[in-house]
């Protein structure tokens, strides 16, 4: 067993390694407006269909969302305009440098989060949740001390009955 | 008044109030500590206790998580870099990075003592100008609660970072997620998208535990275990507050204990208005701007000084007008009127001995909330040193079983989890998360009183500057406007300055 | 050392404290068990409150059920959240009112995703008769002197709670009725509190409310209060001998607070958490506290009773809904 997760730590080990080198650059500020820029024309086109109006409003239940999207697309404008002179006028861009490697990580992460929400949401008994929430860390921290594995478990365990019993917290 | 005090000490200074008042700071502090678990949702679970007490008792126990709730919020932020309560955002500015230095003591310490002194200010201010305070507050209109609102989004400025641009990109959002839910105005729905769920609109809390306790969660992927554990070489902590720092302290504290005292007054704004009015009125007033977001002092106590002195301010329009100025003192409002008491005027000379009795507790509850809190600092500082392993998942459980609490179902911990991904890619994008917070606090406030102004004026804007309140804020708003432009300017010219500097090098 | 000793046992002491009385307010005697009553309008809102009280009053006259209250506002969209969550004997009850049920069910059917069918009727809570109150200066006392002013063709600002609550129908049947329905404007406040204070600061003329709401503006003097929509003139509390509109021939209603449980769930629960109600609702000491400090009254209802409230409310929602709603 401890050699099996030697081998697993020693491959994950090489992939970061490789990952690690892996960098991906963005201009952030002409995606940032773009981006926006299109989510905002969005919100505008389901205006309609997601906001129902009475004749008698006086300001209508559309007007401070659609100039919420107004004004974002005036900044998306703006951030796009600086970057284009930027590149007419060769000067640097705002570029942002994404390591694949923290990405990959932050997507366990996420993954760890997400089955502990189907785990509570499926079982509907949190603390089943949350024991595996404290596992899926502690093997994410590659955690080889007992000790903290049975600390973590005990203290989810006590959180679930305080919630549950003290609290009246159904779950 | 003083024919009251002598009878209102008598009802005050029993051992069963002292010991409510006690469970009620712990229960307080230890709640709002929690990220999710904000002071409305403990006063509610804690209510039943109160039912088969008499006015007072009763009174002091919601009083005590009230205020201690306002304290306890501060503790998350500065500790694990997530406000525990909405009000406790601004302290994670400052709190968390002077936390980082190694001065985890020192912040929870200097929240304690502006907590303490924004409270025991409110509770003089509802003692002694409590009537006659209410009656400038009934006199706020509509009109006036918008302008109150456009304040504060020139707060968006202060906290956008390098750019102005993409801060209001990250309000719009903000203030375009507050419109989920039943239009305010008209009852239609609006952005639900045919989830029943969403038709409530997206809880404040909520979103929170995303926009900034998941997302610190995802963080976690930046580093290495090595690099996340604390350097203990840093941990010079003794929780010494130097005598500079408390002479930078005393001007923010004592200016946002009376903007915190002044946002109490007018129902329907709360701690998170005026913890972020102060903390960017001391950032523009203080001779260390730079310093602001790397761990000020200054900071830190603006903050919390505001954000617990609209506990009492709060209980002004409540007991003087029987108007409750937020939800949490609303459920208060019940717990009086279940013990027979209407509030308004005419109870301070009907029942004048409880409401002083009231009034007076407000103070005892701020002295205990200092003592508890002293010895609780010790403990609150030892969270920083607990391995990363057993810390994260940890918070991880508190966020969403303070997430389910809310509305006990799951689909707030799915929103909260949506949330920490969408806080992921907006820190990619490098786009703030603190202007969403205040467009999610300000949002529905905003648009409902502006939509309301007009159709009480018929769709005429003059409105917005008839009355002497609304000129005095249009004057304070210009006054912020041109704090901000001259900010900018001074930044620009430094920036220039580096450059020339560099060149001649 | 000391020091973190000290710290630890005042955490423990504290913790077993918190543990246990949370433990005697929600539970109870072993037997006991827990209902949930969700108010879906804001805590400080005179249902919530009462709804508080009758739980504080629970375990006096029940070994075997305990009642918490729960406020959580919004209106169609908590009840609708409380069906999808709830089924048959669950230990939830929900309130819904004539706002619901006569009202939004008209105005905006996509709402509501549940019908009448969804729920089993317990009992009414209270019932309350609004007050139309005035801006101080404007002088209305009467009926009369309102017809008076209606009469000169102004427009007509009421504040109510919601854009269409109970109150928006109750201002645009009388003012409707009056004939000035086009100068009617409705200003939508977020809670009655709200709106009774929107007329003591003079943003609207009129407001429409729960008389606990008004009573301290009127006894400082801002407002006046014109009349009740009741049938005849209020009997009782400080606004004694407010006129009815009914005896002016003008439509109204009470605002009602009905206490629902799952439908489906077992007659002989429904049966005893009636009774529940009832007993608490007899208690003299909730009776003098309805009626001296919430200024209401007890009025425990049968299931014929509650059908007729709310064909009533029907008829007068389908016969002014264009003012209220355009």
């Amino acid at each position: 067993m401890k050699h099996w997760v030697s081998q697993f730590n020693a491959r994950m080990d090489r992939w970061g390694e490789r990952l690690s080198q892996k960098e991906l650059r963005i201009p952030v500020d002409l995606t940032v407006g773009i981006l926006f820029f299109l989510f905002a024309l969005a919100i505008l086109l389901v205006m309609p269909q997601q906001v129902a109006i009475s004749e008698k409003d006086a300001v209508n239940g559309r007007a401070f969302p659609t100039l919420l999207m107004v004004v974002m697309m005036i900044c998306c404008v703006m951030l796009v305009g600086k970057e284009l002179y930027k590149i007419v006028t060769k000067q640097p861009l705002n570029w942002k440098t994404i390591n694949l490697q923290t990405e990959l990580k932050a997507l366990v992460i996420l993954a760890i989060l997400v089955v502990t929400y189907l785990l509570c949401r499926f079982t509907d008994l949190f603390v089943v949740g949350a024991v595996f929430c404290c596992l899926g860390f502690l093997v994410y921290f590659r955690c080889k001390k007992p000790s903290y594995y049975v600390i973590t478990i005990t203290i989810a365990v006590v959180i679930w009955a305080a919630f549950r019993f003290a609290l009246h917290v159904e779950f | 008044m003083l024919q009251y005090i002598l009878p209102a000490t008598g009802l005050l200074f029993t051992l069963e109030n002292i010991l409510w008042i006690n469970i009620g700071v712990f229960v307080g502090s230890v709640f709002a500590a929690i990220p999710g678990l904000s002071v409305i949702l403990c006063v509610i679970l804690f209510l039943p206790v109160t039912y088969t007490m008499t006015a007072i008792p009763g009174m002091m126990f919601l009083l005590g998580i009230y205020c201690a709730g306002g304290y306890g919020g501060s503790v998350s932020a500065i500790l694990i870099n997530t406000p525990g309560t909405p009000h406790a955002a601004a302290t994670m500015l400052d709190g968390h990075p002077l936390s980082r230095q190694g001065r985890t003591k020192a912040a929870l310490k200097i929240a304690l003592y502006a907590s303490t002194f924004g409270g025991i200010f409110s509770a003089l201010m509802l003692l002694f100008l409590g009537p006659q305070v209410a009656k400038v507050a009934a006199q706020l209109g509509t009109a006036e609660y918008f302008m109150v609102c456009v304040f504060g989004l020139t707060i968006i400025a202060g906290v956008s970072g390098k750019s102005i641009i993409r801060g209001l990109v990250s309000a719009c959002l903000g203030l375009l997620i507050s419109c989920i839910g039943t239009d305010p105005m008209t009852s239609y729905d609006r952005f639900t998208f045919g989830i029943p769920r969403l038709y409530l609109g997206l809880d404040l809390a909520v979103c929170l535990i995303g926009l900034f306790a998941l997302v610190e969660i995802l963080a976690k992927a930046e580093k290495s275990l090595g690099e996340l554990h604390l350097d203990t070489t840093k941990i010079k902590d003794d929780g010494k507050i130097t005598r500079q720092e408390y002479k930078r302290m005393a001007r923010p504290v004592l200016m946002s204990s009376i903007i915190g005292v002044l946002v109490g007054i007018i129902p329907g704004t709360g701690a998170s208005e005026a913890s972020w009015f102060s903390y960017n009125t001391a950032k523009n007033l203080s001779k260390h701007p730079e310093e602001f977001g790397n761990g000020s002092v200054e900071g830190i106590a603006a903050a919390e000084s505001a954000n617990n002195a609209v506990t009492g301010a709060t209980l002004i329009p409540l007991l003087t007008l029987g108007i409750p100025g937020d939800g949490t003192v609303a459920i208060m409002l019940s717990a009086l009127m279940i013990n027979g008491l209407n509030p308004g005027l005419s109870l301070f000379t009907t029942d004048g001995d409880i409401m002083y009795a009231i009034m007076l507790g407000l103070i005892l509850v701020n002295l205990f909330m200092f003592i508890q809190g002293k010895f609780l600092t010790t403990l609150f500082a030892k969270v920083v040193s607990i391995p990363q392993e057993i810390l994260t998942p940890i918070i991880v459980i508190f966020c969403f079983a303070g997430a389910y609490s809310v509305n006990e179902n799951y689909f707030d911990v799915a929103v909260a989890l949506v949330f920490g991904a969408l806080a992921w890619i907006l820190r990619k994008l490098e786009l703030p998360p603190v202007p969403i917070l205040l467009g999610l606090v300000l949002g529905r406030m905003t648009e409902t009183n502006f939509r309301r102004a007009l159709l009480i004026s018929n769709g005429d804007p003059s409105i917005f500057l008839q009355s002497i309140y609304c000129k005095i804020f249009l004057a304070l708003i210009i006054i912020a406007v041109a704090a901000i432009i001259r900010g900018k300017l001074k930044e620009q010219k430094a920036a220039k300055a580096a450059a020339v500097q560099k060149e001649s090098n | 050392m000391k020091k973190r000793l000290l710290s630890l046992s005042l955490a423990m002491i504290m913790t077993v404290v918190l543990l246990a009385s949370c433990g005697d307010s929600g539970s109870g005697s072993g037997k006991s068990a827990s209902w949930k009553v969700t108010c879906p309008w804001a805590p400080s809102g005179v249902a919530a409150m009462v709804s508080q009280k009758a739980a504080a009053k629970s375990t006096q006259y029940s070994d075997t059920i305990t009642l918490v209250a729960e406020a959580i506002a919004g209106d169609a969209a908590t009840v609708n959240t409380w069906v999808m969550d709830t089924e048959a004997n669950d230990p939830e009850l929900v309130f819904v009112g004539e706002g619901l049920l006569s009202i939004t069910s008209i105005i905006d059917p996509s709402k509501l995703q549940f019908s009448e069918d969804d729920f089993v009727f317990v009992e009414n809570l209270y019932s309350s008769i609004f007050v139309l109150s005035a801006e101080a200066s404007l002088n209305i006392k009467t009926i009369a002197d309102l017809e008076a002013y209606v009469a000169q063709g102004q427009e007509i600002s009421v504040a109510v709670n919601g854009a269409v609550g109970s109150e928006a129908f109750l201002a645009a049947s009388l003012f409707g009725k009056m004939g000035a329905g086009d100068n009617l404007k409705l200003v939508a406040y977020q809670s009655a509190a709200e709106a009774a204070q929107a007329v003591a600061k003079g943003e609207t003329q009129f407001a429409v409310s729960h008389q606990s709401q008004i009573q301290e503006t009127y006894q400082q003097g801002s407002v006046s209060v014109v009349c009740a929509f009741d049938e005849k003139a209020i009997e009782n509390g400080p606004f004694a001998g407010v006129e009815g509109v009914g005896q002016y021939g003008y439509p109204y209603f009470r605002n009602r607070c009905f206490i629902m449980a799952r439908a489906g769930t077992d007659e002989e629960t429904v049966a005893e958490l009636k009774e529940l109600y009832d007993n608490i609702l007899a208690d003299e000491e909730v009776v003098t506290w309805l009626q001296d400090t919430m200024l209401l009254e007890v009025d425990t209802m049968s299931q014929e009773d509650v059908d007729a409230h709310l064909e009533n409310v029907k008829n007068i929602v389908n016969e002014y809904k264009d003012i209220v709603a355009g």
